[in-house]
């Protein structure tokens, strides 16, 4: 009889998987549709991992959300596939020789979604309600320099003026926050306004829909500056779990979905979609608090970091997709230098510096946030690669936000030993808020890294206007920072995103992703 | 009859389980959490049951996950048995205010979304082994305080409960040695029930990342880690999915068998 | 009967008290706040102290709930921290997905265990219950997420039948409503599969526990040696006191109704009220977590509610009210 029973289970078991197993394996190439068969009529669908909180982009705080912004809502400045800034909003800019004035010339040919012309006075608008303290921005401290206020003024109708209180070269990218319409929030309470959820802005696709939890629409803007969209439709829909992402991608329900290692394989096998992959500007690493007696040597630092096997990390955790990361900046960074110690897998170098350090029998906990599943694989992966020099890792599992209470505490000397986070980094590479000692114990220098010439390079680099002497800088900040080894850097990853082969007018394969231009989108009947 | 067969044959089930889990160490051929081989390989003659995503040996996993497992369903079940015979039986017995205070707790608490009500204790504890059992046991005593304290009604009206009175038995001496012996039956039958449940109930929150934590196995969390690999590596479910469905029908069988003696006997 | 249930509707009241005020401290007791989303190195932490204080948390939890509580009784549920919006709006906005597969799924778990466990207990020992019993409980340890993928995976790639994720067509234009009507049951039949052979193994096997009970009973007895033909003993007699016990478990069951929907919600992308939820927890958005705790709870009681008077239905020798 039970036998019967456990046979009934595992036909049904392999009946389910088995009739969905994987094609053969063929490694085709991408190929693109051709402009001449676009549909005019055409609608794009876009899987979104989360809920849409907000549609203010002085107010979301979500990827999602940012997601359907972009496709609604434009800046004075945007970047191109090179990461490079260039104008959007604005025609041009100048910036005073003391770095201290930045005037920026606006489009004169622009409307917001309902025909109101746009003006410099938006543009004023936006920064000073990001400004407000009642408005609840996070974006507010990007335009306070040392306490003080950015000010910006309109000049005339299409021109906006910056007043710097002193030189802030990250400001430029920040110059690309999206606009948000003057005449329809002035007045209004920004953090519950209406507006919130039906936008209005100036960007290639106009406000449409939005099923909560379901899916959003955005429809041409047929008087778009940059040119009329080929798209008719973009749809965002909303599927929280992976797996099912998946899954509808395959269907054809979806048109673009990020493939995570596991998949990419079969999904690179599949037939009717191309699979794109590029670089990212996003690393991860296991942070040691330096406040905690047992890291505070510096040799115990740079043992672990020998006992890492990266690539190993990278086989196991990315299936090869990525590569090992040595320094706090990514290599596709124009700021990237690998002029800098790297540590390569040597389990008895680093046996023998935990023995010089007299740290022999050295035993700490990793703290790691649930639901990450790579991060977690790491953490596994490391508790044997540090038990092979003599160290023992144990791991807790927590909430991202109790996670957060513990490594993110405003008071020192902070209550943990070590933890596994990743930073995605700015355009800019600016990382005084990471680097910087005053950003501990208050600040996202979460592990108390003290280094006086990192702290005044940190400095430099701020007020520096000029790209190649902002490069050096940087290039020894990384440097002094990896001889510290505050962080054992583990990896980059490799972004992996797979589209419908329907689908063309897509910008060239880099970290700023595919649909930079994306009133030049189309999608084939 | 039959019953009484499948009851034999559930509890000889969870013998044998125990046993596997007993020990564990002579009989995993690896240490399940080292990572022994490639990754995600499919059966063979040194690894019966595969290696996971991490290329650690399934079937190793599988043996020192039902330790995880089992031990999870008896420490949950019995946190809510005692919490559940204690407030059942103090309504029961006493009746009155002390009846209407704490059935009227075990109404809010039953007026819960389960799963928030665990999210939410379970987020203030963090997960880890111990509290995912204390989790379970907090958050399912209910229905066993609403049973215990139906048996507790009926009984003390006995004769026998008020001759104990009447001779000076203490009210806990009652509670305890003279209707407790008499309510066992359907408490053990819910606890069976309980421990199958609370055993799914760990998978369930394995979804969600707060069942038992990486690197100790459990049978949910290994169920969990198939998902995403259904399609590339169906063998990393196969196993612990049919032993969760093993035991879960063991426990039943079991409770059965056990909820039929007892009617016989009354 | 209506005082019966006035009296009940009364109770109500505290009980949502009790609901509220536990987990309005258990919520605030779990670490971290929900100005954790916000972790990017480019946001200085004065801001989400800031942030913080204007959300009023800087004040003591106690304060918190009473004014949480006062404002609630003034009928506003406070506004969502990451939409703006008001929780009323949210919570609202969501119920009817969560109510669609809810109540349909409950219908047809109904409408099959109900035979499926006559026939078990009255064919007891049978092929015909051991078959039932093995796949019921398939059922019930095959766990949501992993059942769920691979209905997608054979209805919706394999065989192309049926969608694989959401509520509607979202590509469709402005349909008919008969169009959009078999829209949304097309979407609906994955997740409302899954969820009833989920709930399938626990009620039927109750179904089945209380036939063969009443069958062992005098009267059941009495009927057969007066020589009522079996179908009428069945039907009549038994089934009738069988029921009893069901209409008090489904009752019971509504909370893990409630929390079982939120997996196949996020496995289906179906926008209910359950994912919603567990979002809310995850975020520490306390006011959508208090709106959708006090909301759910309410649904719980009023079927709850509803289950006592089906039993009153059900049992001729029950009376409320006048006890």
């Amino acid at each position: 009889m039970q036998s019967i029973k456990v046979a009934v289970f595992l036909l049904l078991t392999i009946f389910l998987c088995g009739c969905v197993g994987t094609g053969s394996e063929v490694n085709k190439e991408i190929s693109l549709p051709g402009l001449e068969k676009a549909d005019p009529n055409g609608k794009l669908v876009f899987a979104l991992g989360g809920e849409v909180s907000i549609l203010n982009p002085i107010l979301s705080t979500d990827t999602t959300s940012s997601a359907v912004e972009g496709t609604i809502f434009s800046g004075m400045t945007r970047i191109n596939e090179k990461l490079e800034v260039i104008p959007d909003l604005a025609k041009s800019w100048q910036v005073s020789k003391d770095g201290k004035t930045w005037t920026f010339y606006l489009r004169q040919d622009v409307k917001w979604h309902d025909d109101k012309p746009f003006t410099a006075d938006d543009v004023v608008f936006t920064f000073n309600a990001i400004l407000n303290p009642k408005v609840n921005s996070v974006r507010r401290s990007d335009y306070i320099i040392d306490g003080q206020p950015i000010q910006f003024r309109a000049l005339d109708k299409y021109t906006v003026q910056a007043a710097l209180p002193k030189p802030f070269a990250p400001f430029l990218v920040r110059s690309g926050m999206s606009v948000i319409p003057k005449h329809l929030l002035a007045g209004k309470d920004i953090n519950t306004a209406k507006f919130n959820r039906q936008p209005v802005g100036t960007g290639p696709f106009i406000f449409k829909e939005w099923v909560t939890g379901n899916h959003l629409k955005v429809s041409r803007n047929n008087n778009f500056y940059r040119g009329k969209p080929r798209l008719a439709e973009i749809i965002f829909k909303i599927i929280p779990d992976a797996n099912a992402c998946l899954v509808a991608l395959e269907a054809g329900e979806i048109d673009e979905a990020g493939i995570p290692p596991k998949d990419y394989r079969r999904m690179k096998s599949l037939k009717g979609i191309n699979v794109f992959e590029f670089d990212s500007l996003v690393y991860t690493y296991l942070g040691l608090n330096i406040a905690n007696p047992k890291f505070a040597d510096k040799r115990v630092r740079q043992a672990l970091a020998y006992a890492t096997n990266k690539k190993q990390l990278v086989n196991l955790v990315l299936k090869g997709l990525g590569s090992a990361a040595y320094a706090p900046s990514a290599p596709i960074s124009w700021a990237y230098s690998d002029q800098v110690e790297k540590y390569p897998y040597h389990p008895d170098k680093a046996k023998q510096l935990l023995k010089e350090a007299g740290a022999e029998n050295l035993e700490f906990t990793i703290l790691l946030n649930q639901g990450n599943k790579e991060r977690e694989k790491a953490a596994v992966i490391l508790q044997q690669q540090y038990k092979k020099v003599g160290v023992k890792v144990k791991l807790r599992v927590l909430e991202w936000s109790a996670l957060l209470k513990i490594v993110n505490v405003p008071k020192g000397p902070k209550d943990f030993e070590a933890f596994i986070m990743g930073w995605s980094l700015g355009l800019d590479p600016d990382a005084y808020s990471i680097w910087h000692s005053s950003q501990y114990p208050r600040g996202f220098n979460f592990i108390d890294y003290k280094n006086a010439k990192v702290d005044k390079l940190l400095k430099l680099g701020r007020v520096t206007m000029d790209k190649s002497a902002r490069k050096k800088i940087y290039a020894e900040i990384w440097q002094q920072i990896a001889a510290d080894q505050p962080y054992v850097f583990l990896w980059y990853p490799r972004a992996v995103v797979g589209i419908n082969e329907r689908v063309g007018g897509l910008s060239k394969p880099g970290p700023a992703g595919l649909f930079l231009n994306l009133e030049k989108v189309f999608v084939v009947k | 009859m039959g019953k009484n067969k499948l009851a034999i044959f559930g509890l000889s089930v969870l013998v044998f389980f125990t046993a596997l889990a007993i020990f564990a160490p002579v009989i995993a051929p690896y240490d399940p959490t080292e990572i022994v081989a490639e990754d995600t390989m499919g059966p063979s003659t040194q690894h019966w049951f595969g290696t996971d995503d991490y290329g650690r040996d399934i079937f190793s996993r599988a043996v020192y996950g039902a330790r995880i497992s089992l031990t999870v369903g008896l420490v949950a079940v019995s946190i809510s048995i005692s919490i559940g015979v204690l407030l059942g039986a103090l309504a029961g017995y006493f009746g009155g205010w002390t009846d209407s205070l704490i059935m009227r707790f075990v109404d809010v608490m039953l007026s819960f979304p389960s799963i928030f009500l665990i999210l939410t204790i379970q987020a203030m504890l963090t997960p880890n082994i111990y509290n995912v059992m204390v989790v379970i046991g907090i958050t399912s005593w209910m229905g066993v305080a609403r049973l215990v304290r139906g048996e507790y009604l009926k009984i003390r009206e006995l004769s026998y409960v008020e001759a104990a009175r009447a001779i000076g038995c203490s009210n806990k001496r009652i509670i305890f040695r003279h209707i407790l012996p008499n309510a066992q039956a359907p408490i053990i039958v819910a606890a069976t029930l309980g421990m199958a449940g609370a055993i799914l109930t760990e998978s369930a929150l394995s979804f969600l990342g707060m069942g038992v934590q990486p690197p100790m196995p459990s049978w949910g969390n290994m169920l969990m880690d198939a998902q995403a690999y259904m399609r590339d590596a169906p063998w990393m479910a196969v196993i612990p999915g049919l032993l969760i469905l093993i035991t879960v029908l063991s426990l039943y069988f079991i409770g059965e068998g056990l909820r039929e003696k007892s009617d016989v006997r009354s | 009967m209506r005082t019966f249930v006035i009296r009940r509707l009364l109770q109500l009241i505290p009980l949502l008290l009790g609901v509220s005020l536990i987990s309005f401290f258990v919520m605030h007791l779990a670490p971290g706040d929900p100005t954790a989303l916000f972790t990017d190195p480019s946001i200085d932490p004065i801001e989400l102290a800031r942030i913080r204080a204007n959300w009023g948390l800087d004040q003591p939890v106690i304060i918190q709930y009473f004014y949480w509580l006062g404002n609630v009784l003034r009928g506003n549920f406070g506004t969502s921290y990451l939409t703006g919006r008001p929780v009323l709006a949210e919570v609202i906005e969501r119920l009817p997905a969560t109510l669609l597969l809810m109540i349909p799924a409950y219908l047809i778990t109904l409408l099959i265990t109900i035979p499926l466990g006559v026939f078990s207990a009255i064919k007891k020992g049978s092929w015909f219950d051991n078959v039932v019993t093995v796949l019921t409980f398939i059922g019930m340890a095959m766990p949501s997420f992993w059942l769920g993928l691979m209905l997608m995976l054979l209805f919706s790639v394999q065989l192309g039948w049926l969608p694989t994720v959401g509520m509607r067509d979202v590509l469709a234009g402005n349909q008919g409503p008969v169009a959009s009507f078999i829209d949304l049951i097309k979407h609906m039949i994955l997740p409302l599969t899954t969820m009833t052979i989920l709930s399938l193994a626990g009620l039927s096997r109750y179904q089945r526990a209380a036939m063969l009970e009443v069958m062992d009973q005098d009267y059941i007895r009495t009927a057969r040696a007066k020589g009522l033909p079996e179908r009428t003993v069945i039907f009549k007699h038994a089934l009738r006191n069988a029921l009893i016990p069901i209409v008090t478990i489904m009752g019971l069951s509504l909370p893990g109704l409630f929390g079982g929907a939120f997996i196949i919600e996020t496995i289906f992308a179906w926008p209910g009220m359950g994912r919603l939820g567990v979002l809310a927890i995850f975020q520490r958005n306390y006011p959508l977590i208090m709106g959708i705790v006090v909301f759910s709870a309410l649904l719980i009681m009023l079927g709850n509610l509803l289950a006592d008077i089906g039993y009153a239905l059900v049992d001729p020798r029950i009376r409320y009210g006048k006890k």
